[in-house]
């Protein structure tokens, strides 16, 4: 091989100041986690709480959370892959999926500490912006919205769940600009585009475009909503059968399965002890071999 | 051109941020909750550019004496000519650590509550005293062989080598 010029000398590494850890895992924006967790010194221990949603291939995430010294505490959660319980089968990740589980994690948040009564939102999803008003004994439960690192485009899936937090009852400043059917020219929120969104209605003008114009992209695309047996007309139905499967109980069923064995993939870290007991062996061995040597070297 | 004396001046090593300690701040600065009557400490942090304490303040410890917003006053106390005063800063979150000095004092106010409590259960009448180290308690020397050390006659040849 030719002669490389080393690119990272030792002095490289000796003044290298590596960032925080879920920086470098690329995790956590700490500029806006500051500013978000950041409270009023004058209120002394009263938590701040954000809603947290985030998105995986094939799961939503949404979470409210304070934070501690000791680490984040999370107050309930709620995952895409638990509204099977409560009826929708497939497509977990689309924005109505996001709006059921923010409205299961806005539910739930009130149940448990026993506001549900009080704030019931907005039962009726239009798609209009609403925001809880406050009640005569309790102030409504805020949070703050943390996309992490999403980029906040108009129509994200993101402003879906924050959709159906809000509609579930829990406060949360935002505005209308970036739910989807907010038109940029006329600078007004398209409520029965929003409401479009909410009940899958994008999904099913897609399916009926694709049933048309290409079936066999429809055979592939849609495979496991003609499994369920979904077509585009019963989409709404099933969105709105969810929607009020999740407020008459939206406590978290507990599950029964055992939790896997997985197989380890990296050498486990020894004890102290361990550790110790390894360095006398070593040491006994090589001890045992240099005897021999000397012997052998004192024969010859 | 003349020296200048201006708020910051002669602080560029004092606020500079440690080696491999700069940019990010971490969020535990912004988690703790202070409470009038603590104590702290002030030492400045040079990322954070608002509500910076003059550079006199830097290494002094205070009480609280007001919690706002973003800040907490502290009483701090300077010497001024003849007299010491104490004086009145609010300072930003961020330029304040919490103080470990009655951190001792505590722990022993609790030690010493604890002894007293269970000298009074077995009626036994005990100091919680602080008593400052007496002198080393008298020992005999042991296992000590006598070496006697006599001049030995001066020898002429041998010390005189290399110089004669």
């Amino acid at each position: 091989m030719a002669f490389v010029k080393a690119q990272k000398s030792r002095s490289y590494f000796k003044r290298f100041q590596v960032k925080f850890k879920r920086r470098r895992e690329g995790k956590t924006d700490y500029r806006a986690r500051t500013r978000l967790i950041n409270q009023d010194k004058n209120k002394y221990n009263t938590p701040k709480y954000r809603y947290v949603v985030r998105f995986t291939n094939k799961d939503i995430i949404a979470q409210i959370v304070s934070a501690t010294i000791a680490g984040d505490m999370v107050l309930a959660s709620a995952y895409a892959h638990e509204l099977p319980q409560y009826g929708l089968k497939v497509g977990l990740t689309n924005y109505a999926a996001a709006y059921c589980t923010g409205l299961l994690l806005a539910r739930r948040v009130l149940k448990t500490l026993e506001m549900d009564e009080e704030y019931q939102g907005n039962v009726e999803a239009t798609g209009e912006d609403y925001s809880v008003e406050p009640a005569e004994s309790r102030r409504p439960f805020r949070a703050l919205l943390d996309v992490g690192l999403l980029r906040t485009t108009t129509g994200n899936r993101v402003f879906g769940a924050l959709k159906g937090a809000l509609d579930g009852g829990i406060d949360i400043p935002h505005s209308e600009k970036r739910f989807a059917g907010f038109n940029k020219d006329s600078k007004q929120l398209d409520a029965e585009v929003h409401r479009k969104y909410i009940f899958g209605g994008h999904v099913a003008s897609y399916m009926r475009m694709l049933m048309e114009d290409e079936p066999e992209k429809y055979q592939s695309q849609f495979s496991d909503y003609i499994k369920a047996g979904v077509g585009p007309d019963n989409l709404e139905e099933i969105y709105k059968k969810v929607h009020a499967a999740i407020r008459a109980d939206p406590t978290p069923k507990k599950s029964d399965k055992q939790p896997k064995e997985h197989k380890r993939y990296n050498l486990k870290k020894l004890t102290y002890e361990e550790r110790k007991q390894k360095l006398i062996e070593r040491l006994n061995a090589l001890n045992a071999a240099a005897g021999r040597d000397e012997d052998d070297d004192d024969d010859e | 051109m003349p020296a200048g004396h201006g708020l910051r001046s002669r602080t560029r090593d004092l606020f500079a941020r440690g080696f491999r300690k700069k940019g990010y701040i971490n969020l535990t600065t912004y988690l703790r909750t202070y409470k009038i009557g603590d104590y702290v400490d002030v030492k400045v942090n040079g990322a954070v550019h608002k509500g910076m304490p003059h550079k006199f303040y830097h290494g002094r410890t205070g009480r609280v004496w007001n919690v706002t917003k973003r800040a907490i006053g502290v009483e701090v106390n300077k010497q001024v000519g003849n007299r010491i005063i104490r004086k009145r800063i609010h300072v930003r979150v961020e330029h304040v650590q919490p103080s470990r000095c009655e951190e001792e004092f505590k722990q022993r106010k609790i030690k010493n509550d604890q002894l007293k409590a269970e000298a009074k259960a077995k009626g036994v009448v005990i100091s919680t005293k602080r008593q400052p180290e007496g002198p080393k308690p008298g020992f005999m020397v042991e296992g000590a062989t006598l070496e006697t050390v006599t001049p030995i006659p001066y020898d002429v040849v041998n010390d005189l080598k290399g110089g004669y």
